[in-house]
């Protein structure tokens, strides 16, 4: 029978990957993400007790990491200057990355968790906490504001 | 460009970054083993130090708890009691129970002025309740002639109960107990001056 560090194991750490790549998203720093995504582990493995299996461990595990992020007050950092790019498919990610980091942490994150992470809206809304409506407005901004922020980079590209 | 179209661009720029999270599962693995240890630790820590505390805390005297009680009921609260505002007749009352006309006059040399009395019962014993005041505060006294099961020493010690200050001793004739609940140091100050005089 696997111990309950061996369940937890099971249970999280599938998501790691998904952790890191959206507090990366959040904290524009390699090192505070590392450092998020830790605190989040942790927090999990103390409440885990408290964890249903059967439920979803990966919103589970965001909504944690969402709380440790607003909880430890964590600054906004505002997204680093654009590198350049080595290649057009390189390019192009570069120039999504920085348009997302743009946009308002708000708008960011619901854009991270729906439209990256694959949640629903109403798993978001569980996530951050919110209501479902408020997650499916700042939803349609992020996408407004990314296209219009898109847009002056699809034309330079059929120049 | 359509929602759909704009999703799988995020997506794909996303999701194309390559992510190594072999360290951070390293660390978190061994970072997991750490708390409860600690907490372990932690708290077989605490009740050690909860079992010291408790055993060598000072207890405070039941009579004290006592004074502590009839002076927040009478006097905090102000609970309506037939109280004697003669000194005269404050003296005779003092003198019926054992307690010298003397250290009544006594304590008024302190600087505290003598406002009312009765009696009182703490802990099934009669107490004669002095109520002094001073710049507006109201002190409790509690006094009785000595006995022969005497529950405290000649020195003045101090004591808390609840929001209340309590300072008592004992001199070759008598059992005194101070009260006060603004100050800690107010009540040790008029019982030291108290036990000089008395």
């Amino acid at each position: 029978m696997p111990t309950e560090q061996q369940q937890f194991e099971q249970i999280a750490l599938p998501h790691l990957a998904a952790l890191l790549r959206v507090a990366r998203r959040l904290t524009f720093d390699p090192a505070s993400a590392e450092d998020l995504v830790q605190e989040t582990m942790l927090l999990a493995w103390r409440g885990f007790r408290g964890f249903q299996s059967g439920s979803n461990a990966r919103a589970w595990l965001f909504r944690i990491l969402f709380n440790a992020f607003h909880g430890e007050g964590r600054k906004q950092v505002p997204a680093p200057p654009s590198s350049p790019a080595i290649n057009p498919g390189l390019q192009e990610a570069v120039e999504i990355s920085e348009a997302l980091g743009a946009l308002p942490i708000e708008q960011r994150t619901v854009l991270l968790l729906v439209v990256v992470e694959g949640f629903t809206c109403r798993e978001a809304a569980g996530i951050l906490d919110l209501p479902i409506g408020t997650v499916m407005s700042r939803l349609s901004r992020a996408r407004q504001e990314l296209r219009s922020s898109l847009a002056p980079m699809a034309k330079e590209a059929y120049r | 460009m359509t929602d759909e179209e704009l999703d799988e661009r995020l997506r794909a720029a996303i999701l194309a970054e390559q992510i190594d999270t072999s360290s951070l599962e390293r660390s978190i693995r061994k970072r997991m083993r750490r708390p409860r240890v600690a907490l372990w630790l932690a708290g077989v820590a605490a009740c050690i130090a909860i079992l010291i505390a408790a055993f060598f805390r000072p207890q405070t005297p039941p009579l004290c708890v006592a004074a502590a009680e009839d002076h927040r009921r009478e006097i905090v609260e102000g609970e309506a009691r037939p109280w004697l505002t003669d000194i005269a007749a404050i003296q005779t009352l003092a003198e019926k129970q054992g307690v010298p006309r003397s250290a009544i006059a006594a304590l008024g040399t302190t600087g505290y002025g003598l406002e009312r009395a009765r009696l009182c019962f703490l802990k099934k014993q009669i107490f004669l309740h002095l109520v002094y005041t001073k710049d507006g505060e109201e002190f409790s006294v509690y006094l009785r002639p000595r006995g022969s099961d005497s529950p405290f020493d000649g020195s003045v010690r101090q004591a808390s109960v609840g929001a209340e200050d309590l300072a008592y001793f004992e001199t070759d004739r008598l059992t005194a107990v101070f009260v006060d609940e603004r100050s800690k140091a107010q009540a040790a100050a008029f019982a030291r001056a108290g036990a000089r005089v008395l």
